[in-house]
């Protein structure tokens, strides 16, 4: 295939396309908190939310081949973990991030113990079941005095008092009025930096030693072990690891909304199908996949979040959901699913990747000290099959 | 000195027996061959010393030590390396990406080192390079950037070496490497085998079907049928030796 561009990786090109992408991003990440309008904030927290928790399942799953469909569960584990600190022990809601990090970890790990041994669609129907009882014991009558039981924990965010300090520069706040009303910037940016951190810890590890051989067991784990990986401490550390991950999110989710209940939609199964399907849709196995999986699916959902009125549904598509009374942007980007499932298996980065070497291909630094055939040994027909 | 020691081995599945009391040792340097006719357990007996299996009965001994009771991960970090017979590549790395896997016996860093970025890019670079030098003596440097899935299978017999070699094993199993090949490149692979044996100072276990190859570049033959070791010794021995010529002809006495 042709390519317009031909650019070669670790080059001047190369790192020009790179500060590119990063200076729109960080104009981006700018703009929005500082002149977007509170909607459109309020927008982007949710998906950095979901960004975060599908990174961590990604890493799982679209690296290691674990299947997990109990990580809204690690989602709440840091929902709750965060409200019950802060609301019973008096801890600022940001320190408890690290200890529903390591809390998570820690179930995360012996979560997969069982799944050791198990593959596939057992592992998917331990892991749902994991997901299944996570709201059902927070419910748990005898632990009502921790969790709160069915009615949930109130005021578990971050207090916004006279004593808050002011960031201002030259009247310029990016954090938000952290003594009054307008806070929404702050959890913005609460929101970026743990999907930066997840993104982070998610490349660090892909692009290591660790990374191949998760994706060695994904592809063939006999081989992996074989090759001297070890498989049930890789596994149990990349769980472990995911689930943390997941928690960050989850512990944002409570001091943002300052509510919490085990009912709400991401810390029950639903969550573990959305972080799952964002992923796919994103792209599996790879690191930005998830990142705009997550931009998609909110994207969509907040376009046709007021599609309960046949009214507010643009003529085009009012036929097909004005019998709807809920919003259709979840049935809707389930069908983008199915759609892309067809055309690009590998989600959208998949299909970014497909089409784009038409435009511009990157060529990877050669490898090795030599680039003479010592031995000469190539056969022929090994040439002549895959010149293409 | 003796570097495989093989004593006594019987391995069953349910009623089958794959292999009957096999005893067998290879001489530090040699190259193997490893020969019998189809379902003889030679296969097998490569996945009881990778320690997939774990046999009914006996000892394998590596430089004396017992491998029985060695975890499966840790072979390859005592020098064992092999190749599959039916290939067991990584199908969605790339061919460089497949070696830099082989090569994981022989690096250090683990999450910890990986999210905290110590000596990471330096390990990468190394492993990377190492990799690429591999493939190019394996005459695949051209397809360093192709993904394994879908090339033919005798190149991922060649990159199954590949990958085994960047272990930096000192013993070496081969799996029928020649598989797949054409009749022409048969005997240029078993030049190769020697070369690398020379190389890298290996001792290799070679089960193949094209004895011209294995009588041409074994230091010693094992016949092994139903699972039994029936002859050992130089090429010329076991090509002369009664019992080999009737199991591989067929005759009945
Ligand atoms: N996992 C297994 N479960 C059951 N039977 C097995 C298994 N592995 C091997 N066998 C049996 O053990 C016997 C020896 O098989 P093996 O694959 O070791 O033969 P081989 O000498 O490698 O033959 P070939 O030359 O065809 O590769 C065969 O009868 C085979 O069916
Ligand atoms: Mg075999």
């Amino acid at each position: 295939m042709k390519s317009l561009f031909t650019i070669k990786s670790g080059g001047a090109a190369s790192w020009a396309m790179r500060l590119a992408v990063a200076a729109v991003l960080a104009a981006l990440m700018l703009w929005v908190p500082t002149r977007g309008s509170d909607s459109l904030i309020e927008v982007c927290t949710t998906a950095f939310t979901l960004m975060a928790a599908a990174l961590s399942l990604n890493l799982l799953l679209g690296y290691a081949g674990q299947i997990s469909l109990g990580h809204s569960a690690f989602f709440g584990i840091g929902t709750y973990t965060t409200a019950v600190m802060v609301t019973r022990w008096g801890w600022s809601p940001f320190h408890t991030l690290p200890v529903a990090f390591v809390l998570a970890f820690v179930v995360g790990v012996l979560v997969s113990l069982p799944a050791l041994r198990i593959k596939g669609v057992y592992l998917a129907l331990v892991t749902l079941a994991l997901g299944m009882v996570f709201p059902q014991f927070i419910k748990w009558k005898k632990l009502s005095w921790l969790t709160g039981g069915a009615k949930g924990i109130n005021d578990t965010g971050f207090k916004f008092t006279k004593d808050n300090p002011t960031y201002e520069i030259f009247g310029w706040n990016p954090w938000g009025n952290l003594r009054g009303q307008n806070v929404k910037p702050f959890y913005f940016w609460v929101g970026a930096i743990i999907v930066l951190v997840v993104y982070l810890i998610c490349r660090g590890v892909v692009k290591s030693r660790v990374g191949r051989s998760l994706v060695a067991i994904r592809d063939n784990s006999t081989a992996a072990a074989v090759m001297g990986v070890n498989l049930p401490v890789t596994k149990g550390i990349v769980f472990g690891l995911s689930a943390a991950m997941c928690a960050l999110p989850g512990s944002l989710s409570a001091i943002r909304t300052g509510t919490v209940t085990a009912d709400t939609q991401l810390l029950t199964v639903a969550g573990s199908i959305t972080f799952l399907v964002i992923m796919v849709v994103g792209g599996a196995g790879s690191l930005w996949g998830p990142i705009i999986g997550a931009a998609v699916y909110q994207f969509i959902i907040e376009r046709t979040g007021g599609w309960t009125e046949p009214d507010a549904i643009p003529a085009l598509f009012r036929p097909f959901f004005g019998w709807s009374k809920t919003a259709p942007g979840g049935g809707l980007f389930a069908i983008a699913l199915i759609l892309l499932m067809f055309v690009a298996p590998l989600g959208l980065v998949g299909l970014w990747r497909q089409h784009s070497v038409r435009l511009c291909r990157v060529v990877p630094k050669p490898a090795g000290t030599t680039t003479i055939s010592v031995m000469a040994a190539a056969p022929a027909a090994v040439d002549e099959t895959h010149t293409a | 000195m003796t570097l495989l020691d093989v004593e006594d081995v019987t391995m069953r599945f349910g009623g089958i027996v794959a292999l009957d009391g096999l005893s067998f040792s290879i001489e530090e340097g040699h190259i193997c061959g490893l020969i019998g006719p189809n379902g003889a357990g030679k296969t097998t007996m490569f996945n009881v010393v990778s320690r997939i299996y774990q046999p009914t009965l006996g000892s394998v001994r590596f430089r004396g030590e017992e491998l029985l009771t060695v975890p499966a991960h840790a072979i390859a970090r005592l020098g064992i390396a092999r190749t599959f017979q039916n290939l067991a590549l990584f199908p969605t790395m790339t061919l460089l990406e497949n070696v830099m896997v082989g090569a994981h016996s022989q690096g250090r860093v683990g999450f910890g080192k990986a999210i905290s970025r110590i000596s990471a890019a330096g390990d990468n670079r190394r492993t990377r390079d190492d990799a690429g030098d591999l493939l190019h003596e394996l005459g695949l440097g051209h397809l360093a950037f192709v993904p394994a899935a879908g090339l033919p299978f005798g190149t991922l017999k060649r990159l199954e070496i590949a990958r085994a070699l960047a272990a930096r094993p000192s013993f070496l199993l081969l799996d029928e490497p020649a598989a797949g090949l054409p009749h022409g490149e048969v005997d240029e692979l078993g030049h190769t085998i020697s070369t690398i044996r020379d190389q890298f100072n290996l001792t290799v276990l070679l089960v193949e079907h094209h004895m011209s190859m294995v009588m041409s570049i074994s230091d010693r033959v094992v016949v092994m049928e139903f699972g039994r070791k029936i002859a050992e010794g130089t090429p010329s021995e076991v090509q002369n030796n009664e019992k080999v010529i009737e199991a591989y002809l067929g005759t009945t006495t």
